[in-house]
């Protein structure tokens, strides 16, 4: 059949929903609030072994030779592992273009400091970390390259030598006249950024156990992932098995924000198990191996943005120019973050054209991964600031250089020169929603009479877009093979009438089973706590890929509209028999299967369901008795990618307007944020609180990319930031609490309006902050145009500027 | 992150916790509150063959007042100075350097004698035991001895204290009459250790003159460093920005070369000394005039 899914609220089987759209008490927190939730380090197996893994101390170097013979003879180890056993036993990576991958334990040399080169499986991490001591390994140094620039200059040390250079990749992507619109252009504005390293960092580390059976040749891991299909599908590949041997169960996790990817990890454990006679192998990322060895680093970027422009403040042209460091190999979906930007290339303006010169690298640092958000943020950081430097030029308040260029209502849907195509907005209406709360004018003031005090204060206006709901279509032009992203449920109802909803994903902390539970709560009538949520691991699932992408709330809820569709059907088609009518004379409204036209000739659901199981007697020919449905939902009209990289890739379109105030301590360089607040449309809010956590956890890790973290390497390829001591995460006491507003423009594409929401205001925060300091400086005349905005880097800026000024 | 394995021993006595330390000066470390000890171990990068814990040990965690002078026990925790009716009424530069020590869950651990006797040249203790001219009592084999604070801290992470003694007490005198103080510091986020600080007392005479003034700059150096030459341009003056301007930029300018890391350049951090100590006796001198 086809299924038709609600696109709002009121198009739902129920006169009166409850739950969908309410802030309801989430069904997660009752066993996390009391501890009872099972993470991964809870997991105890029989025979379990941990895993401890040794690491290069070396950023570039040839491995002569290891020797783990004393460390084999250590009581208490019972497996150890090299690359020589990686080289025999699994594949490199499979999530980097061809070629840019590599083994688990390093093969034959080293390429970053903290890359895996042994590992021991013992009977506590306690001896296995001691017997990491007595491993034995001559390296042979090679020269070092961590500077992107030069690592893109012909002569420089190779990372993979058989490539011939450190260049990944180098493509121009032009979309439209884009020489003639800067060629016509009244001014060009032009501007260098950089973004510094940083990244996920979820409070619960990466972990796993492996366990592979030496007599079914399968593997079985349990993970703390965060897409556990893909994970699986990579198994199989790096570990040589048939994907229906891969096990996946995903513990539910303490969040991940990209940062679950542990890519090395169950494979490394996967080969000790083996090893060690299928025992399995528990390893536990601690958080300095996380920091330098896990997948907490993104955005090593270098951007040149040019804007063209008209007298009156017209942005004619965009180009982009972006020199993308990934680390020393693109196997944590490095690539992929670089092609993102495509979704909303040129943000919330109508810019005609538009040029994107895209050059990724591969350096002596850890590999990039993916974070919140995969790639946009920095991008919107730069596109924003550019378009204040152009206001100042013109003398346009950064309000008016905005409101001149967006998109405009009656335009959507609207395509974008990059190619995706935006579902709705109303970004002047956000606009003039946040500047009303901020009482911008009033800001403006203070600001004029805290700089005759010889206050430096600063506001940020910024308005970004948020890609949700993502596709894979997009990535296969930075070389990723996509693998689709269907999200599937099996939706059932027993004999007593209760509802079970088996899915393929766990707990991460987004609240989506919560939004399952509202979702089919209100389709059928019932309370949420006659919903009962089932995790399932990757064989047993329906078709699913879980959280990723600003996706999953959508698609999990078009999943579960479509199961609910399809069941109603076989229901109605039964309730037709068992009220001697037609099919066509049955509808389904509050939970009751209806004849219509006749209101009180109606049969409950529960009751239908149960003559399903319970009377074969009376079911139609050839209906199985099984009250129950799959369905898998995926976003529809993706289309695949042009010769310029140009597709429909992301379905929604969610969009913010943030206004921040700052002061700058021009003697410390030190950044005090002041006040913030947010207007933000993601269509319909199917949980409003769960919206306001992720806007206001955006804004966090905003606060930390803007003015705190950064992953910082020496000359020497050594990570200088390789504890919480000196990676400086925000606290509670560094983050605003944001005064928010909400602004529903529905999607006319999804199931029930709404968009993706799930990665929020760290497309947003960081060039809000940066833009207020900026304002805040630029009676100095200076440009702040690297992040984090520490005040020892603002400080030197001061500094610089006041030696111009006495010269 | 799992520590090598190490003897551990939780003597009930002083003089039992003494004399294991001397039996095994060079290979064995003191468990006060673990707040450095501890991610030091598991990072293996202390490997100490036994631990001595001092938290069996009886009457070490007193705070009292005795005769004007705050008298705290080496394992008094910092949450106990920070929760304590008399620093709070009578000691507010003590309470002041307390709240300025990382979060609540670092305090209810760390103890007063554990963060001095680690002489962190940025940690606010040590700074504070500085300002004040304290007194830290050390008890060895021979018994307890007093030193001054002065003559505390000798380098980075090092002090005069003998092998084998422990820091038992901190006496803190009050600050006199017609006597403001204050902290200053910079850090990269709240709790963290300063990238700089300075703290400061100042003492009025009458006229409106300055007595004298003390300033300590911290997380500068090696050591926290009493500006004492910087002190002495204070007294007889009276206050004014000029003058905090400059006195604070004699002590920077008198550093040595301060520490340059991630955070802060040793350029920096020496302008940085200088805009807070400007600050702290600014500040100092107006609490004072109240």
């Amino acid at each position: 059949m086809s299924v038709k899914i609600p696109t709002s609220i009121d198009q739902l089987p129920n006169s009166n929903p409850r739950f969908i759209g309410q802030e309801v008490n989430r069904v997660e927190d009752p066993s996390l609030l009391t501890g009872r939730t099972q993470f991964i380090d809870d997991l105890v197996l029989p025979g379990m072994l941990h895993c401890a893994i040794l690491r290069s101390p070396h950023p570039h170097a040839k491995i002569v030779s290891i020797d783990t013979s004393e460390a084999e003879k250590l009581e208490g180890v019972l497996s150890v592992a090299t690359g020589k056993d990686a080289k025999e036993l699994t594949n490199p990576a499979p999530t980097a273009p061809e070629g840019w991958g590599a083994y688990c334990l390093a093969a034959d040399k080293v390429r970053f400091v903290g890359e895996p080169v042994a590992a021991i499986a013992a009977t506590s991490r306690y001896i296995a970390e001691d017997a990491l001591e007595l491993i034995e390994i001559e390296y042979e140094n090679l020269d070092v390259i961590v500077d992107a620039h030069k690592a893109a200059q012909d002569g420089s040390p190779l990372i993979f030598e058989e490539h011939g250079s450190n260049v990944m990749m180098q493509r121009v992507f032009t979309w439209g006249e884009v020489d003639q619109a800067f060629a016509d252009a009244d001014h060009v504005v032009t501007e260098k950024y950089r973004w510094n390293r940083l990244g996920a960092n979820p409070l619960e580390t990466y972990g796993c156990i492996s366990k592979w059976d030496l007599l079914e040749n399968s593997l079985t891991l349990w993970a703390s992932v965060q897409s556990q299909s893909h994970v699986a599908l990579g198994r199989a590949v790096v570990l040589g098995l048939p994907s229906n041997k891969v096990r996946v169960i995903s513990q539910p996790h303490g969040g991940s924000f990209g940062g679950k990817g542990g890519f090395r990890g169950p494979d490394i454990a996967a080969i000790l198990s083996r090893k060690a006679g299928g025992r399995p192998v528990k390893w536990i990322e601690d958080r300095m191996e996380y920091l330098g060895g896990g997948a907490g680093q993104s955005w090593d970027r270098h951007y040149e943005l040019s804007l063209a422009l008209t007298n009156d403040g017209e942005v004619t042209g965009l180009r982009v120019k972006l020199l993308d460091d990934l680390g020393a190999t693109a196997e944590a979906f490095g690539t992929v973050s670089a092609a993102k930007p495509l979704a909303a290339f040129v943000g919330c303006y109508a810019i005609p054209v538009a040029e994107y010169d895209l050059t990724m690298v591969v350096t002596n640092k850890l590999p990039g991964a993916p974070y919140r958000g995969m790639g946009p943020p920095p991008h919107n950081w730069a596109l924003e600031q550019t378009m204040d430097v152009a206001a100042r030029k013109l003398g346009l308040d950064p309000t008016e250089i905005r409101r001149k260029n967006f998109i405009q209502p009656s335009q959507f849907p609207y395509i974008i020169p990059s190619g995706n195509e935006y579902d709705s907005g109303e970004y002047e209406a956000a606009l003039d929603g946040v500047l009303e709360m901020s009482q911008y004018k009033a800001l403006r003031e203070e600001q004029a009479r805290a700089r005759q005090e010889g206050r430096y204060l600063g506001i940020g206006v910024v308005n970004t877009i948020e890609p949700g709901v993502f596709d894979w279509n997009a990535y296969a032009i930075v070389g990723v093979q996509g693998t689709g992203v269907p999200e599937g449920v099996t939706i059932a109802i027993d004999i007593m009438g209760k509802i079970t909803c088996k899915l393929g994903f766990s707990l991460e902390g987004q609240g989506q089973y919560t939004v399952v539970t509202q979702v089919l709560a209100d389709y059928f009538n019932v309370e949420m706590a006659d919903i009962e949520i089932v995790y399932q691991d990757t064989l047993s699932a329906p078709p699913h890929f879980g959280p990723g992408g600003s996706r999953l709330g959508v698609a999990i809820t078009g999943a579960s509209l479509g199961a609910a569709e399809m069941l109603v059907d076989k229901l109605c088609t039964v309730a037709a028999v068992l009220m001697q009518t037609e099919r066509e004379n049955i509808e389904f409204m509050d939970g009751f299967c209806r004849i219509k036209g006749m209101p009180d000739a109606k049969m409950h659901f529960a009751e239908v369901a149960g003559a399903i199981l319970a009377r074969s007697d009376l079911l139609p020919p050839g209906m199985d008795p099984s009250p129950q449905a799959t369905f898998a939902w995926t976003a529809a009209g993706r289309t695949q990618a042009d010769d310029q990289g140009r597709a429909k890739s992301y379905l929604t379109a969610a969009n913010a307007c943030h206004v921040v105030l700052v002061e700058v301590d021009i003697e410390t360089g030190h950044t005090e944020i002041l006040k913030y607040f947010i207007v933000d449309d993601c269509g319909t809010r199917l949980n409003p609180s769960n919206v306001e956590g992720m806007t206001q956890g955006g804004v966090a890790q905003g606060v930390g990319a803007a003015l705190l973290e950064e992953y910082v390497y020496d000359e020497g390829g050594q990570l200088l930031t390789s504890t919480f001591m000196d990676y400086l995460m925000p606290s509670v006491y560094e983050v605003p609490m944001t005064e928010k507003k909400a602004l529903v423009t529905p999607s006319p594409f999804t199931p029930l309006g709404a968009k993706g929401a799930g990665e929020g205001s760290m497309h947003t925060t960081p060039a809000a902050i940066m833009c207020a300091i900026n304002d805040a400086l630029s009676p100095l005349g200076i440009k702040a145009h690297e992040v984090p905005a520490a005040p020892n880097r603002i400080w030197s800026l001061i500094q610089q500027a006041r030696a111009g000024e006495s010269r | 992150m799992k520590p090598p394995s190490f003897e551990y021993a939780d003597p009930k006595s002083l003089d039992d916790a003494v004399r294991l330390l001397e039996e095994h000066e060079f290979e064995a470390k003191i468990l006060s509150g673990g707040q450095s000890l501890m991610p030091l171990l598991n990072m293996r990068l202390a490997r100490p063959e036994l631990l001595i814990d001092l938290a069996k040990i009886p009457d070490l965690d007193h705070v009292r007042e005795e005769a004007g002078t705050l008298v705290v026990g080496g394992m008094a925790r910092q949450r106990a100075l920070e929760l304590s009716p008399i620093v709070r009424e009578r000691f507010p530069l003590v309470y002041d350097a307390t709240m300025h020590i990382a979060h609540p869950q670092n305090r209810n651990q760390g103890t007063v004698g554990g963060s001095i006797a680690h002489a962190d040249p940025a940690a606010e203790l040590p700074a504070l035991v500085m300002v004040t001219d304290a007194e830290i009592v050390a008890t060895g084999p021979d018994g307890a001895r007093t030193i001054a604070a002065d003559e505390f801290f000798v380098t980075y992470l090092t002090t005069s204290m003998e092998g084998a003694e422990i820091l038992t007490e901190v006496r803190i005198p009050a600050l006199g009459p017609s006597t403001g103080h204050s902290l200053q510091e910079l850090a990269r986020r709240h709790g963290d250790f300063a990238l700089a600080g300075a703290m400061a007392t100042v003492t009025l005479a009458g006229g409106g003159t300055i007595e004298s003034g003390r300033l300590v700059l911290f997380g500068v150096g090696a050591t926290p460093i009493r500006a004492r030459d910087a002190e002495q341009l204070l007294a007889g003056e009276k206050p004014s920005d000029a003058l905090f301007e400059a006195v604070a930029a004699k002590a920077a300018a008198e550093l040595d070369e301060p520490l340059s890391d991630v955070h802060a350049s040793a350029e920096y951090r020496r302008s940085l000394a200088g805009v807070m100590a400007k600050r702290a006796l600014a500040e100092a001198t107006a609490r004072a005039a109240v």
